[in-house]
């Protein structure tokens, strides 16, 4: 049994979101098409092969895990990437290969 | 946004001695994982278990003593099968030691594919990260964060 720490950081719970979300091909496709630019929901669903309703859907999970925002241009509601969501992730990555590369250095130097 | 983590550090030995934990499993399980099996050539396999999350991919190029290229994926996930994901590593001789330089990179080249798989490696080190962070025998563990 793990042990798990009481108080969760709001830091882990937004990068389980954000990883969470990413775990998804099409969520993952519905972000590279705004990587290109803003889009309405009726014009990522013409562009994916999924109802408007499941791009909805998608969406707002990106939303909620803090990877897209929803903005006005106009009259219209579009869809952006929001970058500053991504730093979690980039965190994490990080905090994979960090203690691995320092344990690496340790071991070679520690032999002398 | 970027999809390929980056970083570098200084390690007291030569190039030579340092590319060698990354092709002989004895010494790459002594920092990273728990069981691994390298065939360091082209298209030899890669594949490394790390806390039960089993890494698996092929070396793409092997390059001694400066550059190592491994396919990095793991075995049931979907989102980042194996060799989905490019490691990349280089070796460069620094005073009388070494720096190395790794790259994650995950994206593929958008132009050969549509249905790219943008940031699929941040799910597996999810994954590895999570487990490694468990309590438990885990040889890397003892050695603390940068």
């Amino acid at each position: 049994m793990v042990h798990k720490p009481l108080l969760v950081k709001r830091s882990d719970q937004q990068t389980t979101a954000a990883l969470k979300a990413l775990g998804e091909p099409r969520r993952v496709e519905i972000l590279q098409l705004l990587r290109k630019g803003s889009l309405a929901v009726g014009e990522i669903a013409a562009r994916v092969d999924v109802t408007q309703q499941a791009v909805s859907q998608h969406l707002a999970v990106l939303g909620q895990a803090g990877l897209v925002e929803a903005r006005r241009e106009g009259t219209r509601s579009v869809y952006a990437v929001r970058p500053d969501g991504f730093a979690p992730v980039e965190e994490f990555v990080r905090s994979f290969w960090t203690p691995r590369l320092r344990a690496l250095k340790d071991d070679i130097e520690g032999k002398k | 946004m970027s999809a390929t983590f980056r970083t570098s550090i200084e390690i007291a030995a030569a190039q030579e001695e340092v590319f060698d934990y990354f092709v002989r499993p004895e010494l790459l399980v002594r920092w990273m994982g728990d069981y691994a099996r390298l065939e360091a050539s082209e298209g030899g396999i890669f594949s490394v278990d790390i806390n039960g999350v089993m890494i698996r991919g092929h070396f793409v190029r092997v390059e001694r003593p400066n550059l190592i290229e491994i396919a990095w994926g793991e075995a049931g996930n979907a989102a980042m099968p194996p060799g989905a994901t490019r490691l990349l590593v280089t070796l460069a001789a620094q005073g009388a030691g070494t720096r190395l330089t790794l790259e994650h990179i995950g994206l593929v080249p958008p132009e050969a594919k549509k249905h790219a798989m943008g940031w699929p490696h941040f799910i597996a080190r999810l994954a590895i990260a999570a487990r490694g962070d468990d309590p438990g025998p885990d040889p890397w563990k003892t050695t603390p964060p940068g």
